[in-house]
């Protein structure tokens, strides 16, 4: 079963490992450039020892970066999709398709052990395609990722550490299974890749805000908390309410934020800030550059009206628990998955 | 000897629709069983449900005295080879060897690539570049290879042309003569198995309507002719199982399990050919299944 296995699966592995040296030069290429260029800015940071050229040089690394950044993530997220695609749908529909599975269900081997050995092997091989790419990735962005901060990131959880394996594994029985139901590999691949996305949606958005306790802290404003503001939205009517993007702290995920409150908790029309608004649109227009947030003035202008802002997030310190459930989930549902094509296969011609 | 294949008021059925239907068979060893009946008419689903690939809906079936598909050890005795003769076209002719050299523990790796070398196939050929003959050769050799104690053959030669027919069934029997094997081969041709079977089952939209040695099927059925009557006019114990009429004559195919009684009409023996489309054409007018009364009487 096992030299089965290898044979019919030899293209495919071999295909999969050649693309991966490709990614793996270009990574450790760009990376270590990467990686030159970052600790050069920081030496040069340290010697003019100025806050604001040392953000300047960053944050033009990081936009140098950004293109390569968002393809390589992408890169990442749909190397799982296509392990489900064309590795995991035709493994069982390619054989209903060709009727070869007559052939090999007589032999004299159960179809239990041909599902156990084609599964296992062909997930392992998903298993260490996805890890390898991540691990890649993962080293390549990490200065970017210390630069940003932000861990949270759609992208940047979801193309780093270990959850890549799991959706791999998982893509990989969903295609099998959608194969199996399926009996067609066309249908079966297109099935695959858009249940694969509409469960990668859900999870992201849906699952994975919810599946730990989110801390919520109350902002007080005034200078100092405004000073690091990046936003302050006053609504066009004069009743819609005020809305700051206050910083949660370093690391973490700001999950969701109150509009302005007053000590009441009642949301401030933007009527009670007209005042302050106007003394800071009077000193002209606001620049954001590099680390400079100029809405200071405005807190101290905002501080007597007693507002503030309540905001919930997950610390930094649960990024790897949220990555270990997140994977453990989808290998959950990988197994599933796999224990109803055991059951489904048995009854299968 | 356990009896090849044996099964009691055998049903499958897809959703509502019935590809077999209250199937009652007992097939003795040592024989190679034609299964013939129009396309559609349950012919797969029986073959397909003595190696496991199916699970009855009704009845039970055992084959070599074990439940089909059971296990490693039953699979290893029956082999079976499906309609169109599927192979792996990426994989080459020997690669297939090696599939049932890795996959059998009884592979018998100097038969088939005895028979590869007969054949003249290229070992290092594509299997999806073989013709259909080659392809079906091949199946076989794999098939036979795993040296099965009941060999399944699901049309096979339906899509070959005459010469490879003939080739293939020569092969074929070349194949289980030296090992015992039995064989139930099925086609929709009455006329591609009778040069190789000794026992027939004839099966029709869903029902076996006739199964038996093939000599001693010939030997109970006759075509009788005689002044016009109506069937209940001829003696008892002769079943009618096709009735013609012009104004003054009556022609009737009749069985009877004893041998033929004289009568005033000019009996002669049918060919097997003649033997079977009587039944397929008389499939609807005789919903009784032959064959329980076949059992009876033996």
């Amino acid at each position: 079963m096992i030299w089965l296995t290898w044979r019919q699966f030899r293209t495919q592995t071999l295909l999969a490992a050649a693309l991966l040296a490709a990614a793996a030069v270009y990574l450790l290429i760009t990376g270590t450039q990467l990686r030159h260029s970052y600790s050069a800015d920081l030496l040069s940071c340290q010697t003019q020892s100025s806050q604001y050229t040392c953000a300047g040089l960053l944050n033009g690394l990081q936009t140098q970066y950004n293109g390569p950044l968002d393809l390589l993530e992408l890169l990442v997220m749909a190397t799982p999709a296509l392990v489900g695609i064309f590795w995991g749908a035709p493994l069982i529909a390619a054989e209903l398709e060709r009727g070869t599975h007559y052939m090999v269900w007589n032999q004299s081997v159960t179809r239990g052990r041909w599902l156990a050995v084609k599964l296992a092997a062909i997930a392992l091989a998903s298993i260490v395609t996805a890890g390898v790419i991540s691990l890649l990735m993962t080293w390549w962005a990490s200065p970017l990722d210390t630069m940003s901060g932000n861990r949270f990131g759609t992208q940047a959880f979801n193309a780093r550490n270990v959850v890549p394996l799991g959706y791999a594994v998982f893509a990989f029985v969903l295609g099998v299974t959608l194969g199996l139901v399926i009996r067609r590999t066309l249908p079966a691949m297109a099935a695959t890749l858009a249940v694969f996305i509409a469960v990668q949606f859900l999870v992201t958005i849906v699952v994975r805000p919810n599946v730990m306790p989110s801390t919520t802290i109350t902002m007080p404003i005034n200078q100092t908390t405004m000073s690091q503001a990046a936003r302050f939205d006053r609504s066009q009517a004069v009743t819609g309410p005020v809305t700051i993007d206050l910083p949660t702290p370093a690391g973490s995920w700001g999950l969701s934020e109150s509009p302005a409150l007053n000590s009441a908790g009642q949301p401030i029309p933007t009527s009670e800030v007209l005042t302050c608004w106007n003394q800071m649109i009077s000193r002209g227009p606001l620049v954001i550059k590099g680390g400079n947030k100029p809405f200071g003035p405005l807190g101290a202008c905002l501080a007597p009206l007693n507002l503030h802002v309540d905001v919930s997030y997950l610390p930094a310190d649960r990024y790897w628990p949220l990555q270990w459930i997140e994977t453990a989930l989808y290998v959950a549902l990988a197994a599933l998955l796999a224990a109803f094509c055991f059951r489904r296969i048995r009854r299968s011609s | 000897m356990t009896a090849i294949l044996e099964a009691h008021a055998l049903g499958m059925q897809y959703g509502r629709r019935r590809a077999l239907t209250d199937c009652t068979l007992n097939i003795p060893p040592g024989h190679v069983v034609g299964l013939v009946g129009p396309n559609g008419a349950g012919k797969s689903t029986l073959l397909k449900l003595a190696c496991g690939l199916l699970t009855p809906t009704s009845g039970s079936i055992t084959v070599l005295g074990e439940t089909p598909g059971s296990g490693r050890e039953q699979l290893a005795r029956v082999g079976f080879l499906a309609q169109d003769a599927p192979v792996y076209p990426h994989l080459s002719v020997a690669d297939h060897l090696r599939l049932g050299a890795h996959l059998n523990p009884r592979w018998d790796q100097g038969f088939a690539e005895q028979r590869v070398a007969q054949l003249g196939l290229d070992p290092a050929q594509k299997a999806g570049k073989l013709s259909g003959g080659q392809r079906a050769q091949l199946a076989l050799t794999v098939a036979a290879g795993k040296r099965p104690e009941l060999l399944l053959l699901d049309e096979p030669v339906a899509s070959l042309d005459p010469l490879a027919r003939r080739e293939f069934l020569k092969h074929l029997m070349e194949s289980v003569a030296d090992n015992d094997t039995s064989v139930i081969l099925s086609s929709h041709l009455i006329s591609d198995l009778e040069r190789v079977c000794d026992y027939l089952i004839v099966l029709v939209s869903s029902r076996v309507r006739l199964a038996g040695e093939a000599d001693e099927v010939t030997a109970a059925h006759h075509r009788i002719v005689c002044t016009r009557r109506e069937p209940d006019a001829l003696p008892a114990g002769l079943h009618v199982i096709s009735a013609e009429h012009t104004d003054r004559q009556s022609t009737f195919v009749v069985r009877s399990d004893t041998p033929l009684p004289a009568g005033d009409w000019a009996a002669e023996p049918l060919g097997m050919e003649d033997l079977v489309l009587t039944y397929m054409e008389n499939a609807e007018a005789s919903p009784r299944p032959v064959t329980r009364d076949a059992e009876v009487a033996r």
